[in-house]
């Protein structure tokens, strides 16, 4: 199996590298933003009106205790933006800015990705199956 | 993320010079741009260059024709239009864009535009049939794109018409059909001569006044609305409002509720402030009973209305009227208690519809239902449809940051894309570009619009669909010419925008059609002129049928965009995926995942193409179960006819 790693096509190592770490970051953010906002950014935590199959308060208990008082909104820094809008969205949004600056500066291989068929009249260029 | 109308607009700011030097400029740039592309397509390969630019997209074009297809016309039309009116919840609707240029461009782009380059590939079909060596992975894909798109461009030439229709105020017998047919002519045209690189240099165009025109008008509305901390405690304290509604049955009469915005007296409509006061189910109630210069039990408002008679006055305007009158003024307090909530129960599941009502219209032509929602609903999730039920419920909450973020990466308009760039540079460049355009253009749209809301007037769903277009006229009609111009080019975007996913999609089946299925599958010697006859006249060949479908169209538009968008990602995602990543696929899971995922998002649709209800298992939109489906059968179908043919594993994933 080793042999067969460093023998690998680069392109292929290199994109299926970034590749994992584009879908973590995607399921990092989804996992904090989604629990974040509906926690401390809901009125009402009610259940789904037109459930098919289980819902998650069956699996973890009721959530109304997370319901948000209207009277307790802030607006952080004074932007006029709500607060859980503020550190579930727009924090991470900023961060994220940050993370593809540095993936694309400093995680992202320029692979030279080789001659193009289609230009060189090889392979299927020419529309043979 | 479309569905656009105008006329709550045009009552308002008619159809000016500026507007219509701006959509002149518009169309008339697009036939340049065709013209040029067409001078370029001379030069060239006719196929690789008619269906894929020659594979020489630079920084700029890729991240702004990425941006433009993705974004569409629901960014300026039916997104502002949410955000209207369900507030702040928006920002985590749209919150997924956050990593979009990452996982939209990032996690296929590289490996896709190799392997395209390998196989010599013009389309997605080209990939599929060229990678596992299957002429049914190349059919299937080519057919799946051909249904799928064909829907789609029914709905967006129905909205191309009807922006036509609402932008010039034509309004004849078939005015909708005279305005298709100048839509058609006009896209099918540019679309057919220019081929791909129209569309891209098009795209371009249009991203690039879409971007400037948000970057300029962020200023304006904060400067001339008092600042978004204003705004958002303004809004927050509100007064309840009817913001959605749709159209309903028309067997009541305009006592639903205790504020009924009702046509008493031709040609102005009229609030009844039914007086009820400490009333259990007063929505409205006018805190004493005495009044002086009205009947005992009501008083009546004069609500404003636009020039077509739909009724633009809010219950804020109500408020302010009663307490600027000189006698209901000193005698009266306006009181929105919003104590009328109903809690309904469906399927053993306790529902709050809020306070709901009905706007009747003059004339008795339409009339909505609506929900009046309390101000720290545009605060705090979930926010409130129009029937009651909660707009953004956990469940959709995942389902969203899953679709915006993973289902476009299956849409072959994006794949496409992808694979007709230049070189990786290209490619890291332009994701850049996409994640610095994104956070110019989605947040800052969430915030121009809540900032100038308590400005904008009652918005149906229509209507609402043009509040970024209110926001832009109303509050730039007074800074000059320049300023007039740019609120016109929010008028004219959404029609930009339909142009620009409409002339992808014909493209997209004219290559299915001419390049997957009749040049690769039925008759593969084919001379290079016929090809390029045949390009021609697919292309407005699809572009007279889909005109003709869209002469009578479906009511259900936004349904089947919603539905095609899935399908895409249901369809694709998943074996495409597998096809680049994983060595052990083969044409049989890539196949399975295919069939598999376009059917499980079939069936779960299924039942809203026919007024059904779509099937959200544990409250998640059906292609999250699409892709997920696909995903699972191209694995377990690859596995149980594995191992793959060793020569396509050496040529994909070994050497260089």
């Amino acid at each position: 199996m080793k042999n067969d790693a460093r023998q690998e096509d680069p392109v292929y190592r290199h994109s299926r590298r970034e590749g994992i770490l584009i879908l973590a970051l995607w399921g990092l953010c989804l996992v904090y933003t989604c629990t974040y906002c509906y926690l401390f950014g809901y009125l009402s935590h009610e259940p789904h009106p037109n459930p098919v199959g289980p819902t998650l308060g069956e699996w973890v208990g009721p959530l109304t205790a997370f319901d948000r008082d209207p009277s307790t909104l802030t607006t952080p820094l004074g932007l006029g933006i709500p607060d859980w809008i503020f550190y579930g969205v727009i924090l991470p949004w900023l961060l994220c800015i940050c993370a593809t600056f540095w993936f694309c500066l400093a995680y992202f291989v320029e692979d030279d990705l080789g001659e193009d068929a289609l230009a060189t009249g090889g392979a299927n260029a020419g529309g043979e199956s | 993320m479309t569905g656009v109308s105008l006329p709550l607009v045009l009552a308002v700011t008619g159809t000016s010079p500026a507007t219509m030097l701006v959509f002149v400029i518009y169309i008339l740039g697009v036939f340049l741009l065709a013209a040029l592309s067409h001078r370029v397509l001379n030069r060239s390969s006719f196929l690789g260059e008619y269906f894929l630019g020659s594979r020489t997209l630079g920084t700029w074009t890729l991240a702004f024709t990425f941006a433009a297809t993705s974004a569409s016309g629901g960014s300026f039309g039916g997104f502002p239009s949410l955000v209207y009116s369900h507030g702040w919840v928006l920002a985590l609707w749209i919150g997924s864009y956050m990593v979009f240029p990452l996982t939209a461009m990032g996690l296929l782009g590289k490996r896709l535009n190799q392997v395209a380059r390998k196989t010599g590939a013009i389309t997605i079909p080209d990939v599929f049939r060229d990678r596992f060596e299957s002429t049914a992975a190349g059919l299937l894909a080519s057919c799946a794109i051909i249904l799928f798109t064909t829907c789609f461009l029914v709905a967006q030439f129905k909205l191309g018409a009807l922006i036509i229709e609402d932008t010039f105020n034509i309004s004849f017998r078939f005015s909708y059909e005279v305005s298709l047919v100048v839509f058609a002519a006009i896209v099918v045209f540019y679309t057919a001569y220019g081929g791909f690189r129209a569309v891209v240099w098009t795209d371009v165009m249009q991203g690039v006044v879409m971007g400037v025109g948000v970057v300029l008008l962020i200023p304006i509305v904060l400067t001339r609305s008092g600042g978004l901390e204003n705004a958002t405690h303004s809004v927050h304290q509100q007064l309840p409002t009817a913001v959605t509604a749709v159209r309903g049955p028309g067997e009541q009469k305009g006592t639903f509720n205790d504020l009924a915005f009702q046509s008493l007296r031709e040609p102005h409509p009229t609030a009844v402030l039914y007086v009820h006061p400490g009333s259990a189910n007063a929505a409205l109630a006018v805190g004493e009973r005495s009044v002086t210069g009205g009947t005992p039990d009501t008083v009546e408002v004069s609500l404003a209305t636009g020039a077509r008679g739909e009724v633009v006055s809010t219950a804020n305007d109500v408020k302010r009227a009663v307490e600027a009158h000189p006698i209901w003024g000193a005698a009266l307090e306006v009181l929105i208690p919003y104590r009328n909530d109903q809690v309904v129960t469906e399927r053993g599941t306790k529902v709050h519809k809020g306070a709901t009502g009905v706007i009747w219209f003059p004339e008795g032509r339409r009339e909505y239902h609506f929900a009046f929602l309390r101000g720290e609903e545009f605060v705090f999730g979930p926010g409130r449809k129009n029937d009651g039920r909660p707009f953004h419920p956990l469940g959709m909450i995942i389902s969203f940051f899953f679709f915006f973020a993973i289902v476009a990466v299956g849409q072959p308009s994006a794949m496409l894309r992808l694979m007709a760039f230049k070189d990786s540079r290209t490619l890291k460049r332009s994701i850049l570009t996409v994640t610095v355009v994104y956070a110019f253009i989605y947040m800052p749209l969430v915030f121009v619009v809540m900032t100038a809301r308590p400005e904008l007037p009652l918005l149906t769903p229509e209507d609402s669909d043009r509040a970024i277009v209110l926001v832009a006229t109303r509050l730039v009609a007074d800074m000059g010419i320049g300023f007039q111009i740019l609120g016109a080019i929010f008028i004219a975007a959404p029609f930009a925008a339909v142009m620009s996913t409409v002339d992808s999609f014909l493209l997209m089946i004219s290559s299915g059609v001419v390049r997957d299925i009749y040049q690769r599958t039925i008759h593969p010697q084919v001379s290079d002129q016929t090809v390029k006859r045949a390009s021609y006249t697919t292309t407005v060949v699809v572009g007279l049928i889909v005109a003709i479908l869209a002469s009578r169209p479906p009511d259900f538009l936004q349904t089947i965009i919603v539905f095609v968008g899935g399908g895409f990602a249901s369809t694709f995602l998943a074996a495409m995926l597998l096809g680049l990543f994983w060595k052990k696929t083969t044409h049989q899971g890539a196949l399975a995942a295919m069939a598999g995922g376009l059917l499980i998002n079939l069936g779960l649709c299924l039942p809203t193409l026919f007024e059904g209800a779509r099937m959200d298992f544990i409250g998640l939109e059906p292609s999250l179960w699409g892709v997920s489906g696909s995903l699972v059968l191209g694995v377990v179908v690859s596995w149980l006819t594995g191992p793959p043919p060793s020569h396509l594993v050496e040529r994909y994933f070994y050497g260089s």
